[in-house]
């Protein structure tokens, strides 16, 4: 007797919101080609224009900036997240995996405002990092981090932290330390055994924490929109400014459609990059 | 079996009994925080007059009107509390219902900026207008003009509405020698001023927030917003500059396809009733829009409260919603690209 049947109602829920998904999203395509009527929501005819606005440099820039502080975000969120992943799950000392895990996770928990809100406080002229560097006489000015794409980076860094130690502690979990003490035996350092062993063994790990913050990254809002003061701009501030602030659907459609188009793209382009790595450190 | 037919049952007539309420109740769509907060003193009075309970949906003003529009014939609401401008939008999309002003005995004594037409009424006026931190700024900074945040004590300082441009490209043109209409004479001043400012801002909170933690001492604003941060200890002055403050009126509309349209009527003349206006302002530190609303002797002193004719026509710049809806959106996008980045 065929499986198919007893299945088939399993699949019913993701068909329908696929459907769904699809439908938004044609409705989208189909408004990045209509006309925009100012002083009214309904759309005029069938247009190109909206795509010639694309170059104009500030939505430009937005794409650029996106595609920049998802990548740097992407980088030093792993660059963060490796050790402490890594002594999340080697530690043999109970009440330090759990701070570890209390400091690395619980953040995860607290919504994405109340995380920014927080950093805002953190970054500001008169914030908690300028009065301390102040303090100790590192700095004699208030340095700027608020409306810079260095402190974007620095809130969505920790934004995604939580996410790439997951990832990263599951990876690293996976490896057999019989390895690691092979390699010790045979007279390699500790720092020889995390590059040349630990670190090629967890690169399937690496690769899919990169991309996983690269893409959340990509599409997101809250952080560039508070820290950012619209200084710094991500498509997904230029599409709010157009759809929810001029009342640009159209505009907004399109700004979407290319956020999309991006994002797939990005994504791909790291994907090769990322197959290729993966062949060049597997150990044999 | 029997459980579930209970469940069943029970669930059923849980649906009901809210849907039922829903039918009992007025719905108004409003911002929320304060916002709500004061519509309240509105429904508390409608409430005690009709017996009617009043329900809020709350949003944002443009997201509000974007959900109005998807509704269109099935409205969530009631009535809507929205800005001039942006109920012209609705208007002009056909959401609102015509007013019937002979039914809302307290349109008659109106002040003129409260007439916004025949399908929104305006409640009270604020103003847009520069305030600073004067305890953040050099000891003898004043801004008696608009043309005062292009000093170099406000280099830097600064920060802008992002969601909104108009206030400052309606200053621009009128230095300028302008108006809203013309705006494009303003142009120069906007280029000009692009360096100084440090951040735009994207809501009332951050606005506030920018002001309360000094990251930028000086700032085009809302002054319902400014009074609510002087209110809490924040020392902020707030000026209003020789060549006027923009003015910003909200109003009530009625959404079209209602099934409340009497009590939607009289939900309006009970926000419009002299004593409810005063009650209003007294709360936002508003200007009432009824001539007889006797609001308190030291609100009526503040900067940007007007309760004269003459205050009205000196101190105020006002600008027709439909040149203001219109331009908006070209507004927004020169705003974008060529001050934001």
């Amino acid at each position: 007797m065929s499986k198919r049947p007893f299945l088939i109602p399993f699949l019913v829920p993701a068909i329908l919101v696929a459907v769904i998904f699809l439908a938004a999203l044609a409705e989208i395509l189909q408004y990045s080609f209509r006309e925009f009527i100012p002083g009214s929501l309904d759309v005029g005819g069938f247009t190109l224009d909206n795509f010639a606005r694309i170059y104009r440099p500030v939505y430009f820039k937005a794409v650029v900036n996106t595609f920049v502080l998802s990548l740097a975000t992407a980088f030093f969120t792993l660059i963060l997240s490796y050790p402490i992943a890594f002594a999340l799950v080697r530690t043999k000392v109970e009440w330090v995996r759990t701070l570890l895990i209390l400091l690395s996770i619980t953040p995860l928990f607290t919504g994405e405002i109340v995380r920014t809100y927080a950093w805002m406080l953190v970054l500001g002229t008169n914030g908690f990092l300028n009065t301390m560097l102040l303090d100790i006489g590192i700095i004699s000015e208030p340095v700027t981090f608020m409306y810079t794409r260095a402190g974007v980076v620095i809130a969505l860094v920790q934004f995604a932290m939580p996410v790439m130690i997951i990832i990263l502690a599951t990876a690293i979990s996976h490896i057999n330390t019989d390895y690691e003490k092979a390699a010790a035996n045979l007279g390699a350092r500790p720092w020889t055994v995390i590059t040349r062993v630990v670190i090629p063994l967890t690169m399937p790990g690496i690769i899919s924490g990169f991309i996983v913050i690269f893409a959340w990254t990509m599409s997101a809002f809250a952080t560039p929109q508070l820290i950012g003061g619209g200084k710094v701009l991500m498509i997904s501030n230029a599409i709010y400014l157009q759809g929810f602030s001029a009342l640009n659907f159209p505009f907004a459609a399109t700004l979407s459609v290319i956020a999309l188009i991006s994002a797939f793209a990005s994504l791909a382009l790291m994907k090769l990059i990322a197959n290729r790595l993966e062949r060049q450190t597997a150990i044999h | 079996m029997k459980r579930i037919w209970g469940v069943l049952g029970a669930m059923v007539l849980a649906l009901a009994s809210t849907a039922a309420s829903a039918q009992e109740k007025l719905v108004v769509s409003i911002w929320g925080g304060n916002w709500k907060e004061g519509a309240g003193i509105i429904a508390k009075e409608f409430t005690k007059r009709t017996g009617m309970e009043v329900e809020f949906i709350t949003g944002g003003t443009l997201d509000r009107l974007a959900k109005a529009k998807v509704a269109k014939d099935s409205p969530e609401s009631d009535v809507v509390f929205t800005t001039s401008q942006v109920g012209f939008l609705y208007q002009a999309d056909g959401l609102f219902e015509k007013l019937d002003k002979a039914k809302i005995a307290n349109y008659a004594g109106l002040v003129s900026a409260a007439d916004r037409g025949d399908y929104e009424v305006g409640v009270y006026s604020y103003v847009y207008s520069p305030v600073y931190r004067a305890d953040l700024m050099p000891k003898d900074f004043k801004l008696t003009s608009w043309n005062d945040l292009w000093s170099p004590e406000v280099a830097g300082k600064l920060s802008l509405p992002d969601f909104d441009p108009s206030h400052i490209i309606i200053a621009s043109a009128v230095l300028s020698g302008g108006t809203a209409a013309n705006w494009e004479v303003g142009i120069p001043l906007l280029e000009k001023l692009k360096p100084g400012v440090k951040a735009f801002y994207q809501s009332d909170a951050t606005s506030q927030d920018l002001l309360k933690t000094g990251e930028t001492p000086v700032q085009v604003m809302l002054s319902i917003n400014a009074y609510h941060l002087i209110q809490n200890g924040v020392p902020v002055t707030i000026a209003i500059p020789k060549e006027g403050a923009v003015v910003g009126i909200d109003v009530l509309g009625i959404n079209a396809g209602t099934k409340k349209l009497d009590k939607a009527q009289e939900f309006i003349n009970v926000a419009l009733d002299p004593e409810i206006q005063r009650q209003l302002c007294n709360f936002h530190k508003c200007s009432p829009m009824h001539k007889d609303a006797k609001i308190d002797a030291e609100l009526a002193k503040l900067p940007g409260i007007f309760t004269t004719p003459e205050q009205w026509s000196t101190q105020a710049i006002i600008t027709p919603d439909e040149i203001r809806a219109k331009l908006l959106p070209t507004w927004k996008a020169w705003f974008t690209e060529n001050m934001m980045q």
